[in-house]
């Protein structure tokens, strides 16, 4: 079980965390490679049919991010 | 020799300049080509099957009619090898700065791997050395300082550590550091964090080892204590020259220079030269670093703008526009590219297993690979593949679409497909950057991420935008120096502008300061500038006004202005925020309660009103840094030093034998400033240097004022009695959050302004239609405000004088078919776009204005018909980016 | 529906922090992690 990693499917806005998630990258902040990013328009988009989509396809967890 | 990779290796007499390089075409080098030097071989001419070789190509003479002339030729590094004693010519593993931006690079020699130039050795130790052909009349005749290379020396530093890793030891020998643009003390804080040395010393000489191709190198620690080290490369952090063609360029132009053979200019006017019609930009200004030349260099198309605003758009030509091919119906057939970003990407990710995994997926009909997808060459290529292989949708797997998507989307354009057919995969930013320790899990996130974006690509349509007029006008917040400037060129060129400033006058900070590093008087020059504002019928000034609400988007902006209660709307295309600063009022140092002791901006008021108290001061000192580069204000406020040094040699000039000591923790006296520094030190001021663990200490011995420090010198305490105090205090941004609430804009740690790209885009939001000056963005010199005025009003103009803006085409579409009249979405749309249909067959449901909508989605997720689609993000190409992930869960 | 709160995380991170982001990601993370794998909710497979 040691070397299993989740998988977090994450829902974030384009001009909030999205652009912080880039300027992460930008001052080279290390953080663990367990998310993928949906990148939505805003979390006004967020629907929750898309986190439980997420969860029935296996994802470990969903984080959704203004 | 290959000048672009600084002689580091050869190249052949026919070679493209670098990878990057536009136009992308080879071409001959004359002075080593054998037919061209000794009338031998002609093979070229004969193998090329094109018949491009033409041995006959001259220099030609063109002959142009112009308006104004902006000049920007740039630098050349000093050349150290007349330095004998650091052994530069002599020993290969000494190398210039430029030198070693080559080596780091991932198109350079190594490829970016770090190894020393002699025996490719990964060096453990290196040395840089400041002030390499700066801050020198002995060894050369450069007395300025260079600017950017203490600041370059510490990138270098820790480039150079996250290459090798942390045991890489680096050691920056220097005499001040001098961080001083936005966010670099934090660098320097970092670095020092990173474990990279910084030595206060200058290096006297550098002695090859014997028997090795190491270095050694002497110098005296800061405690006095000779030590001797050995390094395995020695790189010089070499300054600016203006080369001698720029100088002759400048004599011919008849215009003037200063002693350190830079372009001449006021600080009222910092891109005019000497002579009418000809303005500068970039190093001929001063040497600078790429923020500051960018500023430069929209200041300059401002000007040079201004005075040819009535010929504006008479000699364009239209763009071809490429016809669409229509997509609709058939199967996708998706190109997916991934990026390499030189080692950027490549050096964690694995990109030939990425694109190779690509072209597994289902549509996809052709995968490659670049070494930087956004170069131009790269795009014609690109490009010419879309048309070649008739693809219909493109995936690039680089860096993040907030930046890159648009200059991709263009590529798309110019191939005839609509720019909605096209994704990013984030595998840089969000990738490569953040997992660099974890290089297998990093490619398998990059895969996930390609897959994603491929999925959803395939069901992406091609979406129209709509058009939409641009509001001529323009709002400046704020009637500072920068304000001021913005409102100056706007109206210059032919713009209306309204002017909000909050307090009952024009001028802001500037009312404040005596003279600008370059003498000038400020008064003088400000009440010039407000006179030339306030008489401009273009410029409407409201005083004692706040703005009190903003809606609205770029080219039509709505306000409601607040003046003394009374309520006006306004309307406008651009707004350009200027909205100041201000100085800390320091609680240390007996500020409260003693009345010796002033803020520096108090003593320029003492000077503006002449004040005859002055000249009978005795002893007189200056305390650096007071709120600035502390741990809870970690940046440095700029332009302190520099003043302080000036109001310290207008003090002597007042009383020649009146003491003058200032206590400093780096002279950051940047550029010509220098000059400055010296003057003060030859006629006596005293400097002290402390650290700020060591602070010094300010008592009152029945009612002495007393300052007590250690002497960096000495390294003994010293107690120094004086009649004045002066506290160099920091620049305080003022409460910001209410102007970032209107206009969607950033603030960050220390409260200023977050600009759009630290480099590139100094003086733009990432919103677009705001832009921003002055200290608003960063603490600043008058000079530097002015030209950043001058930039601001040079990027709206660029929106501005388009008048016409297209829409986004990610936008919400209803299907009245399916819409139940419940109102839902018109209540709670943010931006009004939803409205219900007036008349027709669908009398009573609801529809979206496509000009206001800005495609946020809250309608999508709350309509309870599902009637509401949002284009581009639409629930099929969610779900599909969801359902892409199932493989891999 | 026996999804454990862990596994669903609502923040809101500014476009200009960074630092705040990672924390969440790391926060986030570190939660998903000590829950396990995802048994509850997913769609069987074949």
């Amino acid at each position: 079980m040691s070397d299993w990693e989740p998988k977090i499917v994450s829902f974030l806005c384009n001009w909030c965390s999205y652009g912080a998630a880039d300027l992460a990258g930008v001052g080279r902040m290390q953080y663990p490679p367990n998310i993928r990013v949906v990148r939505i328009p805003c979390t006004g988009r967020m629907s929750p049919k898309f986190a439980l989509a997420a969860l029935r396809e296996g994802a470990d967890g969903v984080w959704v991010s203004g | 020799m290959d000048v672009y990779n600084s002689g580091l290796v050869q190249r052949k007499a026919i070679y493209v300049e670098y990878a990057q390089a536009v136009p992308l075409k080879y071409c001959i080098d004359p002075e080593n080509c054998i037919y061209l030097t000794r009338g031998k071989c002609g093979n070229c001419a004969k193998v090329c099957p094109a018949g491009a070789i033409d041995y006959e190509q001259k220099e030609k003479e063109l002959t142009l009619n112009v308006g104004s002339i902006v000049l920007a030729p740039g630098f050349k590094s000093f050349d150290p090898s007349k330095l004998d004693f650091y052994n530069y010519a002599s020993h290969k593993n000494v190398v210039t700065a430029l030198e070693f931006e080559r080596i780091l690079s991932a198109s350079g020699p190594t490829m970016g791997h770090l190894a020393r130039v002699s025996d490719k050795k990964e060096p453990k130790k290196i040395a840089w050395f400041q002030c390499v052909g700066s801050r020198d009349v002995n060894k050369c005749d450069n007395a300025y300082c260079s600017s950017v290379c203490c600041m370059y020396a510490i990138k270098e530093a820790a480039i150079a550590k996250e290459h090798a890793g942390n045991d890489l030891d680096c050691a920056i020998f220097y005499m001040d550091i001098r961080t001083h643009g936005k966010d670099f003390e934090r660098y320097y804080d970092n670095a020092k964090d990173k474990g990279v040395r910084f030595v206060n010393s200058r290096i006297h000489s550098v002695l090859p080892v014997f028997g090795t191709d190491d270095l050694e190198v002497r110098y005296v620690d800061e405690a006095g204590k000779l030590i001797t080290e050995v390094f395995d490369m020695i790189v010089l952090s070499t300054g600016f020259e203006t080369p001698p063609e720029v100088v002759k360029l400048a004599n011919d132009l008849d215009i003037d220079l200063t002693v350190g053979n830079f372009a001449k200019t006021s600080a009222f006017d910092p891109v005019a030269t000497s002579r009418e019609g000809i303005y500068i930009c970039g190093s001929i200004a001063g040497p600078r670093d790429i923020p500051q030349s960018v500023v430069d260099s929209s200041a300059a198309a401002s000007d040079a703008g201004e005075i040819l605003s009535s010929a504006r758009n008479s000699l364009t030509t239209v763009k071809e526009v490429v016809p669409e091919t229509p997509v609709v119906g058939d199967p996708p057939k998706i190109g997916v590219f991934v990026c390499k970003c030189g080692i950027n990407i490549a050096g964690v990710v694995d990109v030939e297993a990425v694109r190779d995994y690509a072209a597994s997926l289902p549509y996809v009909e052709y995968v490659g690979d670049n070494l930087y997808s956004c170069s131009q060459d790269t795009q014609d290529a690109m490009a010419d593949i879309i048309k070649s292989k008739n693809l219909n949708r493109v995936v690039v797997a680089a860096c993040t679409p907030k930046t890159h998507e648009p200059l991709f989307q263009e590529t798309l354009i110019g191939s005839g497909l609509n720019k909605y057919l096209f994704e990013m995969a984030n595998i840089r930013n969000q990738d490569s950057w953040v997992h660099k320790n974890n290089p297998e899990l990093a490619t398998q996130k990059a895969m996930d991420l390609v897959r994603m974006a491929v999925s959803k690509v395939a069901l992406m349509e091609p979406l129209e935008e709509a058009e939409l007029e641009i509001n001529q006008e323009a709002l400046v917040i704020g009637g500072g120096i920068a304000g001021l400037t913005s409102s100056q060129s706007l109206a210059g060129q032919g713009y209306n502008v309204h002017l909000v400033e909050k307090s009952d006058v024009l001028g802001g900070q500037a009312l404040n300061i005596y003279k600008t590093a370059s003498g000038e008087y400020v008064q003088e020059n400000l009440t010039a500038l407000i006179n030339k504002v306030e008489s401009n019928e273009k410029i409407k000034v409201y005083l004692e006004t706040e703005i009190v609400s903003t809606d609205g988007f770029v080219g039509n902006f709505r306000s409601i202005l607040s003046t003394g209660g009374e309520e006006k709307n306004i309307e406008y295309g651009v707004s350009i925020v200027a909205t100041g600063a201000s100085a800390l009022e320091p609680d240390e140092y007996n500020y409260k309660s003693d009345e010796r002791v002033l803020t520096s901006l108090e003593l320029d008021r003492r000077f503006i009103n002449n004040d005859p108290e002055l000249s009978k001061i005795n002893s007189a000192a200056f305390i650096q840094c007071v709120g600035s580069r502390e741990p809870d204000r970690p940046y440095c406020s700029r332009v302190c030093c520099t003043h302080s040094i000036e109001n310290a040699l207008e003090l002597k000039k007042l009383n020649p034998e009146m003491n003058i000591y200032i206590l400093y923790r780096d002279i950051r006296t940047f550029g010509e400033r220098e000059y400055l520094y010296k003057q003060a030190r030859q006629e006596g001021v005293i400097f002290i240097k402390y650290s700020v663990d060591n602070k010094p200490e300010v008592i009152n011995r029945d009612g002495r004022l007393i300052i007590n420090i250690v002497d960096h010198v000495l390294r003994l305490p010293v107690e120094i009695e004086v009649d004045l105090l002066t506290l160099a205090t920091a620049i305080l941004p003022p409460n910001n959050k209410k102007i970032a609430g209107f206009y969607k804009v950033p603030v960050n740690d220390d409260g200023m302004f977050v600009e759009k790209h630290a480099k590139l885009g100094p003086s733009e939001f990432a919103t677009d239609g705001v832009f921003l000056c002055g200290l608003a963005h960063y603490p600043k010199p008058i000079e530097e405000s002015v030209a950043q005025g001058k930039a601001a009003a040079s990027r709206a103009i660029t929106l501005l004088a388009k008048k016409k803006t297209n829409t986004i085409g990610t936008i919400a579409k209803i299907f009245s078919m399916n819409c139940s009249s419940c109102g839902v979405c018109i209540s709670i749309c943010p931006y009004s776009a939803p409205s219900y249909i007036e008349e027709g067959p669908f009398t009573g449901k609801a529809q979206i204005n496509p000009v206001l909508c800005k495609g946020c989605g809250l309608c999508v997720a709350s309509c309870r018909s599902g009637a509401i689609n949002l284009k581009g993000f639409d629930n099929d190409q969610i779900f599909a980016q969801i359902y892409a992930l199932k493989e891999a869960v | 529906m026996g999804i454990e709160p862990g596994r669903l995380h609502f923040s809101w991170v500014s476009s200009a922090e960074a630092t705040k982001f990672v924390d969440v990601v790391k926060k986030v993370t570190s939660e998903v992690k000590a829950l396990g794998p995802n048994k509850q909710f997913v769609k069987k497979k074949g």
